[in-house]
C-alpha cells in the first residue's frame, strides 16, 4: 500500500505541517478575542468555535477560492486567480486578520518558489511586487496541489486541515490546554473537514464571502485587546 | 427579467452650490419625495418611500442613484423595510450608485424587519470615482411573528460590493439563514438580535478617525457590542451587535456626526420621519 500512496500527496503534507514557516503560529483569527472573554475555555469550547470557524468562514472564503482557483488553473484562466486573490482580501473586513493573512500568502508563496518551479508562483510573485494582487495563502496552497497533480478534493481538504491543525496548536498555548487535548481536538475534526470539503464542492459560487457576525466582529475586537500572543 | 415591481432613477448635480435633481423617474412601488435641504449647506435630502408598505413575495425593485462631480445628497427611507412572506420567490432590491469626483451620498436606512418566513436579498453596488465619499448604514432586525418569536424570517441575504475606478474595494456579504443557522449561537449572533452596519469611504478616512469613533462608542456595557475596522482603502466599517435598533441608530448617529465633522466640519440634520 506504501507505494500506491501518491508521492504528491506526500510532497504537498509538507505544506500542511505545522512547522513549514508561514507564520501560522502567531494567528489566532479571532479565537484570542473569546479566550479572553471565556468564551472558549476547554476542549469542548475550543471544538465548538472551531466547527463554526470552519463551516461559517473558512467555506466560504478560502475553501470556495480553493476550489475555484483549481478549475481556474485546471482551465488555464489565471484572470479568474487574480480576481479571486483581490475578492478574498476585500471581503476580509477585519484589518488584522486581512494584514495577517496577506503576510503569511506572501511568505508561503516566497518559501514554495524556493521548493517548486511554477511559473503562475512567479506570476504572481511579480503580481504582489507591482502591487496589482494581495497574496493569500489559500491560492498558494492550491496552485502547488494542482501543479502536483493532487485532487480537488484532496487538496482542499488538506488545505483546511492545514488551516485547522496550526489553530489547535495555537489554541493549546493561550487557552491553554493539555497536549492531548488539542490532537483530539485535531483528531475529531476529520469527519468535520471531510464535510465541509464536500459542502465546498457543493457552493454555489455566489455563495462567497458570507460572513458569520459573531467571528467577524471579534476579529476586528481583537485590534482593540491589549495584551496579546497572537497578531490577530 | 424586465419586470420590476418598482423603479427609483435619481441623477443629482451641483448648481451654484446647491444640490439639485438632474433626471428624477420613478414608478411602480418606488416613490421620492421632493428634496428637502435641512440648512443652507447645499446639500438635498431625498425620502424614498414605497408606497405598498412592504415587499411581498418575489418583488423585485431596483434603484440607480448617480451623483455628478461636488454633488452632495443624503438618501434615506421613509420608514423600516417590512419583508412579507415569500412562499415562492424571495423579494429582491439591487442598487446601484455611481458618484463622481468630489461628490458625497449618505445614504442611511432604516431598519429591514423580516416576516415570518421572508427570504430577501439585496445586492448594492457603488462605483466611485477617486476623490468621492460614500456613506452607508443599515439595521437588520430579529424580525416580526405574531408570537413574537425572533429570527422567523427564513433568509436575509445583504450583497455590498464597493468600486473605486472600477476596482472592487469592499465586498460585504451577510447571508442570515436561521433554518439552517443556530442564530443565538457563538460566532452568530451570540445572543444579540439586531445587527447595524457602517460603512464610510473617502480619502479623509483616517487611522485617527477610527480611534476617535473608538472612543466615542466603546461599550462599558452588555447593552451591544461594536466591531471596527479599517478598510482595504481609505474607509471603516463599523459592526454592532445590539438588542434593539434604538441602540444601533443611536450608535450610527454618534459616528455619523463624528465622520461628518472629520470630513467636512459640518453636522448632519435629523432625518424627520414620523
Amino acid at each position: 500500500m506504501a507505494t500506491a500512496m501518491n508521492n504528491n500527496t506526500l510532497s504537498l503534507f509538507q505544506l500542511c505541517d505545522t512547522n513549514f514557516p508561514t507564520g501560522a503560529f502567531s494567528h489566532s483569527y479571532g479565537l484570542e478575542s473569546y479566550i479572553q472573554e471565556d468564551q472558549v475555555h476547554d476542549q469542548v469550547t475550543l471544538s465548538k468555535w472551531l466547527h463554526v470557524y470552519v463551516h461559517e468562514q473558512l467555506v466560504h472564503s478560502d475553501g470556495l477560492a480553493s476550489r475555484i482557483i483549481f478549475d481556474a488553473l485546471e482551465e488555464g484562466d489565471l484572470d479568474k486567480i487574480w480576481k479571486l486573490d483581490r475578492m478574498l482580501t476585500v471581503q476580509n473586513l477585519p484589518r488584522e486578520t486581512r494584514e495577517g493573512t496577506q503576510k503569511m500568502g506572501d511568505r508561503m508563496l516566497n518559501l514554495v518558489s524556493s521548493l517548486y518551479d511554477v511559473p503562475i508562483l512567479s506570476q504572481y510573485r511579480e503580481r504582489i511586487k507591482q502591487k496589482q494582487s494581495f497574496g493569500h495563502p489559500a491560492i498558494v496552497f492550491t496552485i502547488i496541489g494542482h501543479h502536483l497533480g493532487v485532487a480537488r478534493s484532496t487538496t482542499i481538504l488538506y488545505y483546511l486541515y492545514s488551516v485547522i491543525s496550526s489553530l489547535a496548536q495555537n489554541a493549546v498555548r493561550a487557552i491553554p490546554l493539555g497536549q492531548t487535548a488539542g490532537q483530539l481536538v485535531i483528531q475529531q475534526f476529520q469527519g468535520v473537514l471531510t464535510e465541509a470539503t464536500d459542502k465546498i464542492l457543493s457552493l454555489d459560487e455566489e455563495d462567497f464571502g458570507i460572513i458569520s457576525p459573531g467571528l467577524e466582529m471579534s476579529q476586528m475586537r481583537h485590534e482593540r485587546v491589549h495584551i496579546r500572543i497572537f497578531m490577530s | 427579467m424586465k419586470d420590476w415591481t418598482g423603479i427609483l432613477r435619481l441623477e443629482a448635480e451641483e448648481r451654484n452650490g446647491k444640490t439639485v435633481a438632474k433626471n428624477v423617474y420613478f414608478q411602480g412601488a418606488f416613490k421620492v419625495m421632493r428634496p428637502i435641504y435641512h440648512d443652507d449647506s447645499g446639500q438635498a435630502c431625498y425620502y424614498i418611500l414605497n408606497p405598498g408598505g412592504g415587499y411581498l413575495d418575489g418583488d423585485r425593485y431596483q434603484m440607480k442613484i448617480a451623483l455628478r462631480e461636488q454633488a452632495r445628497l443624503t438618501l434615506t427611507t421613509q420608514s423600516a423595510t417590512k419583508i412579507y412572506k415569500t412562499p415562492t420567490n424571495p423579494a429582491y432590491q439591487e442598487t446601484e450608485i455611481t458618484l463622481k469626483k468630489g461628490s458625497y451620498l449618505e445614504y442611511i436606512t432604516d431598519p429591514l424587519i423580516g416576516y415570518a418566513r421572508a427570504r430577501y436579498k439585496q445586492k448594492t453596488v457603488v462605483k466611485m470615482e477617486t476623490g468621492a465619499t460614500f456613506l452607508y448604514s443599515d439595521i437588520i432586525t430579529s424580525g416580526w411573528s405574531p408570537e413574537g418569536a425572533k429570527f422567523s424570517y427564513d433568509l436575509l441575504q445583504l450583497i455590498t460590493e464597493i468600486y473605486i475606478e472600477d476596482e472592487l474595494v469592499m465586498y460585504d456579504h451577510i447571508k442570515l439563514n436561521p433554518t439552517s443557522q443556530t442564530m443565538n449561537s457563538l460566532g452568530f449572533m451570540e445572543g444579540y438580535s439586531h445587527l447595524g452596519s457602517m460603512v464610510v469611504v473617502g480619502e479623509q478616512a483616517s487611522h485617527e478617525l477610527l480611534d476617535q469613533l473608538y472612543q466615542a462608542i466603546r461599550e462599558d456595557t452588555t447593552e451591544y457590542k461594536v466591531g471596527l475596522s479599517f478598510l482595504p482603502v481609505a474607509g471603516i466599517i463599523i459592526r454592532i451587535l445590539a438588542n434593539s435598533t434604538q441602540t444601533i441608530e443611536r450608535i450610527q448617529t454618534t459616528c455619523h456626526h463624528i465622520i461628518n465633522q472629520h470630513f467636512f466640519n459640518t453636522t448632519p440634520s435629523f432625518l424627520r420621519k414620523y
